[in-house]
């Protein structure tokens, strides 16, 4: 089978034949600027035509030597895995501007590793020897060793933790000290602080749901919070309505009250209200809904195909998580619970084979696919063209594929509403419409709330739910 | 003709008795090979001719210099007269009763060169600087114990001291790095630090993403970290963190504690805000800065500003010239955009000056959408005019129609000049939103933007126009016309969205 698909390629686009391109099927929506442009040049619209010159080559195929019948190159797995790996290696001097985010390319690796299909069992060890001098006492995990603990690089630590697995990574984390220090960072307002008197923003909320709800963490407020005078009793308290107030006049999210909309928040403030409450409920409940998804819907660009992260700014392949991993998120507001899937003999769930996708799954899969990835020796995933790839964007370009190749149902919500995050999710291919991509180059999965493999998000859950206090 | 291999001549000359005098050694490896077997007697005539080859008395020579050793080393006990037998046999004999081993080993130098390899004169050179190196040692030992002995006191040793053992370590450094690759840092070659023991961060060969630190910084973090730990706030401190920050502006644990060092020393708030500009124009797109700049601001509000309407109205205005001057390198920098809302809120800092210069910069890029954000911000966040807490997305009574009307007019002027703009649209609907007012009020000024919707001559200057005038068409119960702009959308005019209008289409009822 193998061999009948490279014959496909070899036939409609051969690397040598010119004008190969033509013989492939690429809509013209991806092959031509848009219909409608305004006279009026700024600034704005020059980087924007000069990112659509940018990145026509790679749709159209003049920049790539192999196409399928789509116009579409593979995914070239072995590369992105080594490039992936050397970024869990030594790295040299002149990324010293990374000692402080350094968890964060233990979370990028991992979880791109794991999408692309490799077994994480060999830097469990590793991982839980580099975190430990991480860890302080005071609760949480810092950047490195003697740093102060951040919310953004402990949730990076927790979840590598638990992509890895096995009970030695979870009792790395010291639960009652993790408890005492996000008490101290839940803020009067409801929200919660990234480092003790770091600033205070939406990642914050998300962060920290996130970490509390993996590590079964209690929710009782220490008397000591910051929070606690202000009459919150829970860890949780106010949160929604905090989050709340980070939606803007555009639909879209900021990262605190009164700031721009920006895709990566959106993220997080769906994340964490898909914690707190399952997403039929919270998400309706402190969104305008309708105003959202119009945002979100406005992020996805042709001829480009990918999504930008704010109004009138560029595509950048990172966004291809954080707009593209809200679409779970959303549908499963719009729709509620729908039961588990239907057997062979049950009722039939799919009654059509039209795609019915909020958004462009094909416009995503084609930017990723022919924009995002490093052809040359380096390897990995980059926002577009001009620039080079890192751990950051092959994370997050391949959670956006894998987003857009797969689907995901909330089948049940939680039974209970104190149970966080407790919903049941359910993954299967997504097959309607018209599959652009090479069966082969579909990816693993990862769960739409905590960005990590369902299953991992199950055993660590479930690990820490038999744990009542600390 | 080639040359006769100069070994086959040896092998062939039997006779042993006239050694030719060694040629004087080039390197200290050969010297140390000629002192071998200058003290190991017939050594070298064994290694060529093997002990069968040896001449009698060489054999007879070689086999006693081998018996030295056991007694010499005391690992046969004689009785003392066969002692004094055995000696005198050997100086009889001329036999060493010392010996230089084979294969000495040099070691290696900072480059991993063999100490062996080097020239006669370059060990002596490299001698001489581990002489002065003790030395200068010996002096810096001095220098501590003399130090120890003035603080004991409750002295202070003289500056010229100090200047010295700064000269002296400076010296030491050169010496060290020349001799070894150590590259003591500067922390380290400074005696104010003295008293700080560094702590290295240690990790295994095989962590993860392991970052090869250059030693300036490794040496600074691991000051800092000591420092830390002791909760020490002292003007040393924050002249360690400004050293970690222009190496690695990124790292949020030093500007934490750079601002308690700040508000420690109660330092001057004005001072540290210079000193952080030229910081920020260096590096546009850190965020910690601007985190910083609003704890200082908000030391500075509890501080003075709170109580010095004046003053906080000063401030306000330098801070948001130094953020114009940024956001004019920058213009969509969300951390600056962020710390100016933070700011006027602060400093209840709501002018018409605000507002007039967001409008310039909207007028520089009309796409420019953070300057469209900041704009509905200072006008719909005003506390005289707004309701605390009321959400964005919502209809807030408090608002005057007047302001609405002005800004429904300032979007619409703009929205004239670029139609495909998003931003005046969304702003538009923003303000709309704020009124309470429906988006049928502005149905007539969106159909100006398409024609002969549906025809074949259809024209559109404005997507966005499409998208609101279904939802207009769709509340005046026209739900075919409503369709058809979404139908438009959907297959011609942004048909990347084409999942989102199809959604559209079915909830239309």
């Amino acid at each position: 089978m193998a061999a009948s698909v490279e014959q496909q390629q070899q036939q409609q686009a051969g690397p040598a034949a010119p004008g190969a391109q033509q013989g492939a099927s690429i809509p013209s929506l991806f092959m031509f600027p848009p219909m409608i442009r305004d006279a009026l040049e700024t600034d704005s619209s020059n980087v924007q035509d000069d990112t659509v010159d940018e990145v026509l080559p790679f749709l159209t195929g003049k920049e790539h030597s192999q196409l399928n019948a789509h116009g579409i190159p593979r995914l070239d797995k072995e590369r992105h895995v080594r490039f992936v790996k050397k970024q869990l290696g030594v790295l040299p001097s002149m990324y010293v501007g990374a000692d402080p985010s350094r968890p964060w390319i233990f979370y990028w690796c991992l979880n791109a590793l794991s999408l692309l299909g490799e077994d994480l069992e060999p830097y469990r060890a590793r991982l839980i020897e580099t975190v430990r001098p991480i860890q302080n006492k005071t609760g949480g995990f810092g950047g490195g060793f003697g740093q102060s603990s951040h919310l953004a690089t402990t949730y990076a630590i927790v979840l590598s933790l638990a992509l890895v697995g096995g009970d030695e990574a979870f009792e790395v984390v010291d639960r009652r000290s993790m408890w005492k220090w996000l008490c101290q960072l839940k803020q009067e307002d409801g929200g919660f602080q990234m480092a003790v008197g770091g600033e205070e923003d939406v990642r914050g909320a998300y962060c920290a749901s996130v970490v509390i709800s993996l590590l079964n963490l209690p929710l009782d407020l220490s008397s000591d919070s910051p929070a606690y005078a202000a009459g919150h009793t829970s860890l949780l308290s106010g949160l929604g309505e905090w989050v709340r107030l980070c939606q803007t006049y555009e639909g879209g999210v900021s990262a605190n009250h009164g700031v721009e909309a920006h895709g990566a928040y959106a993220f997080c403030a769906l994340g964490c209200l898909s914690i707190i409450d399952s997403p039929h409920r919270s998400i309706r409940r402190y969104m305008d809904v309708p105003r959202l998804i119009s945002w979100l819907s406005s992020r996805q660009y042709a001829p480009e195909g990918g999504f930008s992260g704010r109004t009138n700014k560029l595509v950048d392949g990172c966004y291809s998580h954080w707009v593209g991993g809200c679409w779970p998120l959303i549908e499963a507001s719009l729709s509620g619970p729908e039961g588990p899937t239907a057997g062979p003999a049950g009722r039939p769930l799919e009654d059509t084979d039209v795609d019915d996708s909020l958004f462009s799954r094909n416009g995503l899969i084609r930017y990723i696919l022919c924009c995002c990835q490093d052809m040359s020796k380096r390897g990995g995933m980059r926002d577009k063209p001009s620039k080079y790839s890192d751990a950051y964007h092959t994370c997050y370009v391949l959670s956006g594929l894998s987003s857009a190749q797969n689907k995901w149902r909330l089948v049940a919500s939680r039974a209970d509403e104190t149970l966080l995050g407790d919903d049941l999710w359910e993954v299967l291919p997504h097959t309607k419409g018209e599959q652009i991509f090479d069966e082969d180059d579909r990816i693993g999965t990862i769960h739409p709330v905590y960005a990590i493999p369902q299953h991992r998000v199950d055993a660590i859950r479930s690990y820490f739910s038999s744990k009542e206090g600390f | 003709m080639p040359a006769k291999p100069k070994a086959t001549a040896k092998a062939a000359n039997p006779e042993p008795k006239a050694t030719p005098p060694d040629a004087p050694p080039v390197t200290v490896g050969e010297r140390s090979k000629q002192r071998y077997y200058q003290t190991n007697p017939v050594e070298r005539r064994f290694e060529e001719v093997g002990f069968p080859g040896l001449t009698p008395a060489e054999k007879k020579t070689y086999t006693h210099a081998r018996l030295i050793l056991p007694v010499a080393n005391r690992q046969v006990s004689l009785s003392n007269k066969t002692d004094r037998e055995y000696w005198k046999q050997v100086t009889k004999e001329g036999l060493p009763c010392r010996r230089l081993k084979n294969n000495y080993n040099w070691g290696t130098d900072k480059h991993g060169r063999d100490i062996s390899t080097y020239r006669i004169d370059e060990l002596k050179k490299r001698s001489l600087s581990q002489a002065k190196l003790t030395a200068l040692n010996v002096l810096h030992q001095q220098f501590l114990l003399k130090r120890e002995a003035a603080r004991s006191k409750g002295a202070k040793l003289p500056q010229e001291d100090i200047d010295q053992e700064k000269q002296r370590r400076q010296e030491m450094a050169v010496l060290k790095r020349e001799l070894y690759g150590e590259i003591p840092g500067p922390l380290a070659n400074d005696p104010e630090w003295d008293d700080v023991i560094p702590i290295p961060q240690e990790e295994s060969q095989d962590a993860l993403a392991r970052i090869a630190y250059p030693d300036d910084y490794a040496e600074a973090v691991s000051y800092l970290r000591a420092v830390m730990a002791s909760e020490e706030y002292s003007p040393r401190c924050l002249r360690l963190t400004e050293r970690v920050i222009a190496m690695n502006p990124g790292h949020y644990t030093v500007w934490l504690y750079r601002f308690k060092i700040v508000s420690a020393l109660k330092l001057s708030i004005t001072d540290e805000i210079q000193w952080l500009n030229d910081v920020a124009l260096d590096h546009l797109k850190n965020y910690q800065i601007w985190h910083h700049r609003q704890l200082l601001l908000d030391h500075h509000y509890a501080n003075t500003l709170s109580s010095d309407a004046e003053a906080a109205k000063q401030f306000a205005k330098s801070e948001t010239d130094f953020i114009s001057k940024i956001l004019s390198k920058d213009t969509k920098n969300y951390h600056v955009w962020s710390y100016r809302q933070y700011l006027i809120t602060k400093l209840d800092y709501w002018s018409p000056f605000e507002l007039a210069t967001t409008q310039s910069m909207i007028e520089d890029d009309l796409r420019n959408n953070s300057a469209w954000s900041h704009r509905f911000f200072i006008v719909f966040s005003d506390p005289s005019i707004s309701t605390k807490g009321s959400a964005s997305t919502e209809h807030d009574p408090k608002v005057p129609d007047a302001i609405i009307d002005r800004e429904i007019a300032y979007a619409q002027e703009k929205i004239k000049l670029a139609p495909q703009n998003q931003s005046s649209w969304l702003y538009l609907r923003g303000v709309l939103a704020k009124g309470g007012r429906g988006l049928d009020t502005v149905g007539e000024f969106a159909s100006q933007f398409f024609s002969n919707l549906g025809a074949e001559d259809e024209e559109v200057t404005s997507s966005h126009a499409l998208d609101l005038m279904s939802e207009v068409y769709h509340k005046q119960g026209d739900i075919e016309k409503a369709k058809l702009c979404l139908k438009e959308l959907s297959e011609k005019w942004d048909p990347v969205r084409e999942g989102y209008w199809k959604y559209r289409l079915s909830e239309l009822k």
